[in-house]
């Protein structure tokens, strides 16, 4: 089954990180930049963040992401480079397009912004199976139902996504022409609807059942197969974070607003 | 008072006026096997969810009488309490899974962490249930990647895990082949053996013969009779109540072989008791007596050539696979996963072959589209569900003759004629969701038999089927046959085979083992044995009996 988590199934020190820790370093990675109000500090996180994508052998898996961005980042320079309200001082001319100083640093300030999101955000996703995550939410005392529904969005609409597929294939041998140009494809797709939503009704219904057969509804504690306790490690890692967020506050206070 | 207690159960779902249950009364010590049969209808799946809880408390609806389960009333209990006594197997395993759990260990361990059992515990639990239901291999695999039959393994071991004291199953081998349900009953038995009661919904009478306790015996939500099993299989009244006694019953009744318990006739139902009977046994019998081959030359349907084909790499499913298929009504059997719905998905277009090649008379279909495809070969699927559209069961029917180009006026008399066959013209307005599976299954067979194809493929058709369900589709595939149709079908029931079927193919591992008449095939011992099949009970019966010949029906039983 095709999964529709972007998690890479692939063990290294990021995947074993607790993802509480990893959470942090998100944290940290968008504070501190924030509080602090240097541009360098982006930086910095971007090499932090670049480092452990590296060192996870999940880089590759990271370019989409970054060409998918980079789209919006040619957007955003563009529109401030040349029309920033507080444009004044001219940098250069492609032709008859004139580009201000302050309209790019304003711009380079929200790429920075995005692009380190973009970087912390990859580092923890990449590297965290949704199911293990809502199970160290519930051990935390989230409600079970709220983890189930979050991890069972993560098996139904795949599951869905195979209905689909065997409903087109029993429309196909109907005599349906599901196959060649758009307008064909796109006839054919409406008529799927309402088998599709009637299937999955009549699933939720039988799942919900299934669901009370299993003792969902049971009022004990519900056992955790695997406990997930934050090792020394995770520890230091979510301490230096903290570090970190409290010196970009020292700095704040020492060096004031840039 | 007896471990458990059924009194005076009536149920109506709401807004109906039928009670779907009316008057069950019987009682079940602890660790005793009891079989429910009855023709479709006649309440069996709703008593399994009274057992549950389900009805009423999810369910609704009117309720009246009792069920006590150990001293506990199962309707006044909440479920999740109810579920540590009594597990529920689903008769559709693909709805039992919680949707939440990637792995099948997970899966199995769901029901254990919610009721809270310690850690270690789970881990013992959840690897004995493995290794009961041999599936200790798919451990880490995707529940939902699975075939229906580890699917329906999966289920029931997610139910084992949590220890129940009564494990209700509702038809829990139909998904399975032959060895497949043989194992499951056998595991049910063990569980039997060390105090769990058993209750279980099957259509596979041989076996419940062999294995229950008692049997209740219900008709149009009435109970007929609660007894042992020789003496519900003795009744004279079976036919009419939709019942099909075991085949060895059949053959002892056609031989009058029996015993009498004061007025009454008592056959055997085993195999174990006709061998006690075994002297009131003719000493030979002829059998079949085969026809002479007068082979008039069949033209060719399909022909394959180096057939191969694999979802994922390096995983082949099928195999160089080179096979003609002529117009003779042809039957693949084989284990679960040996790769005959693949094989007859790269017949109907659906999946493209890795190599070789499928000529459809003379014509490779690669250059063809499903559609094209659609008005000479007909596929039902498997689960019927996947292939309704409309909300009228004529409507439904005439979806493909109208795709295909008949006009309304062809297509309605078509679909008529097809609703005819499968014995559903009453059913024609109705509502296709509000007809039970077995009737969905024949609205999908009929939805395809509307378009006149030339090749009609069924997948699984007699799943779910009682013996008037099994006879209606029988008789099908004889007409379509005398209209020079070529039926061709994937089947798990070898007495069904055997009765129908001039051709049968042997699959395992992704090739064809064996090909030939029943009559040869069925002898094959070691190529049985590797395909983990079992010949039709009549064969099996009539070499115990030392009889020579050959013996496929009960129609080879003759004097």
């Amino acid at each position: 089954m095709k999964s529709i988590s972007l998690y890479v199934d692939k063990d290294s020190y990021l995947t074993r990180l607790h993802p509480f820790a990893k959470m942090v370093y998100i944290l940290a990675a968008i504070s501190v930049p924030f509080i602090g109000g240097a541009l360098w500090m982006y930086g910095l996180f971007l090499v932090i963040s670049l480092g452990f994508l590296i060192s996870g052998g999940i880089l590759k898996k990271v370019f989409p992401l970054i060409a998918f961005s980079f789209t919006i980042l040619i957007t955003i320079f563009l529109i401030h480079g040349l029309f920033n309200k507080e444009n004044e001082t001219l940098l250069f001319r492609i032709g008859a397009l004139a580009f201000y100083r302050e309209g790019l640093l304003y711009a380079s300030r929200i790429g920075l912004n995005i692009l380190n999101m973009l970087l912390a955000f990859a580092a923890f996703v990449l590297t965290t199976k949704p199911a293990d995550l809502v199970d160290d939410l519930e051990q935390m005392g989230f409600s079970p139902r709220f983890g189930y529904m979050i991890t069972s969005v993560f098996q139904i609409i795949p599951q869905m996504m195979g209905t689909m597929n065997t409903i087109l294939d029993a429309q196909r041998s109907r005599g349906m022409e599901t196959e060649g140009s758009l307008i064909t494809r796109a006839k054919a797709f409406i008529p799927l609807i309402s088998p599709v939503v009637s299937s999955s009704l009549i699933n939720t219904r039988e799942r919900a059942i299934a669901l009370e057969v299993r003792g969902f509804g049971s009022k004990t504690k519900k056992t955790f197969l695997r406990e997930h306790r934050l090792s020394g490690g995770d520890k230091g890692f979510m301490f230096l974070m903290a570090l970190l967020i409290a010196a970009s506050v020292v700095w704040r206070i020492v060096y004031g607003i840039h | 008072m007896a471990f458990i207690e059924v009194k005076g159960l009536k149920y109506k779902y709401p807004h109906t006026s039928k009670l779907v249950l009316d008057g069950i009364d019987f009682e079940a010590d602890k660790g005793q096997f009891i079989g429910i049969i009855g023709e479709n209808q006649a309440g069996k799946s709703t008593l399994c969810q009274a057992f549950a809880g389900l009805v009423p408390t999810m369910f609704r609806g009117a309720y009246g009488g009792k069920v006590m389960i150990d001293g506990v009333e199962a309707s006044k209990v909440p479920i999740a309490v109810l579920c540590q006594k009594v597990g529920l197997v689903f008769q559709n395993p693909f709805n039992q899974l919680s949707g939440a759990k990637d792995t099948v260990f997970e899966e199995i361990a769901f029901g254990l962490q919610n009721l809270g059992i310690p850690r270690e515990e789970i881990g013992k639990r959840v690897e004995k249930a493995l290794k009961l239901l041999d599936i200790i291999k798919y451990k880490d695999r995707n529940p939902f990647d699975l075939s229906g039959g580890q699917i329906q393994r999966v289920a029931i071991a997610s139910i084992l895990a949590m220890e129940p004291e009564v494990l209700v199953l509702d038809e829990p081998t139909s998904q399975l082949d032959p060895q497949g349900s043989e194992d499951v009953f056998q595991v049910v038995e063990k569980l039997a053996k060390t105090g769990i009661t058993i209750i279980m919904v099957e259509q596979k009478m041989e076996k419940l013969a062999a294995y229950c306790d008692k049997i209740l015996l219900l008709h149009r939500g009435r109970q007929v009779a609660y007894d042992v099993p020789e003496r519900i299989f003795s009744r004279g009244d079976l036919r009419e109540l939709g019942v099909e006694p075991p085949v060895y019953t059949q053959v002892s009744k056609s031989l009058s072989v029996h015993r009498k318990e004061g007025e009454e006739l008592i056959y055997p139902v085993t195999l174990k008791q006709i061998q006690k009977q075994k002297d009131q046994f003719p000493l030979t019998l002829s059998g079949r007596v085969r026809q002479p081959n007068n082979e008039k030359q069949e033209k060719d349907i399909f022909s394959i050539k180096d057939l191969g084909f694999y979802y994922i790499p390096g995983a082949p499913v099928i195999e160089n696979l080179t096979l003609t298929l002529d117009s003779r009504p042809t039957a693949v059997i084989g284990q679960n996963g040996a790769g005959k719905t693949t094989l007859v998905k790269l017949l109907k277009g659906l999946l493209k072959p890795k190599t070789g090649t499928v000529l459809l008379e003379e014509e490779d279909i690669s250059g063809r589209t499903v559609a094209q495809l659609a008005k000479r070969v007909g596929y039902v699927f498997q689960n019927p569900d996947d292939q309704i559209f409309k909300n009228q069961v004529l409507e439904e029917v005439m979806v493909g003759p109208l795709n295909i180009g008949m006009s309304r006026k062809e297509g309605e008399q078509r679909a008529r004629e097809a609703l005819e066959m499968v014995g559903l013209l009453h059913a024609a307005n109705e509502n296709p969701y509000d007809l039970d599976l077995s009737e969905r299954k024949m609205v999908a067979i009929a939805s395809v038999v509307a378009m006149d194809p030339k090749v009609l493929i069924l997948d699984e058709p007699t799943i779910a089927q009682d013996a008037r369900g099994r006879e209606v589709l029988g008789q099908l595939i004889r007409t379509m046959t005398e209209k020079g149709k070529f039926v061709l079908a994937i089947l798990h029931d070898m007495d069904f085979v055997a009765r129908y079927f001039e051709r049968v193919i042997v699959m395992a591992g992704g090739k064809v083992i064996s090909d030939g008449p029943g009559e040869e095939v069925f002898y094959e011992k070691d190529t049985l044995t590797k395909a983990r099949l079992e010949p039709p009970h009549i064969t099996r019966l009539c070499e115990l009996l030392g009889y020579e010949g050959t013996f496929l029906t009960t129609e080879d039983i003759r004097e």
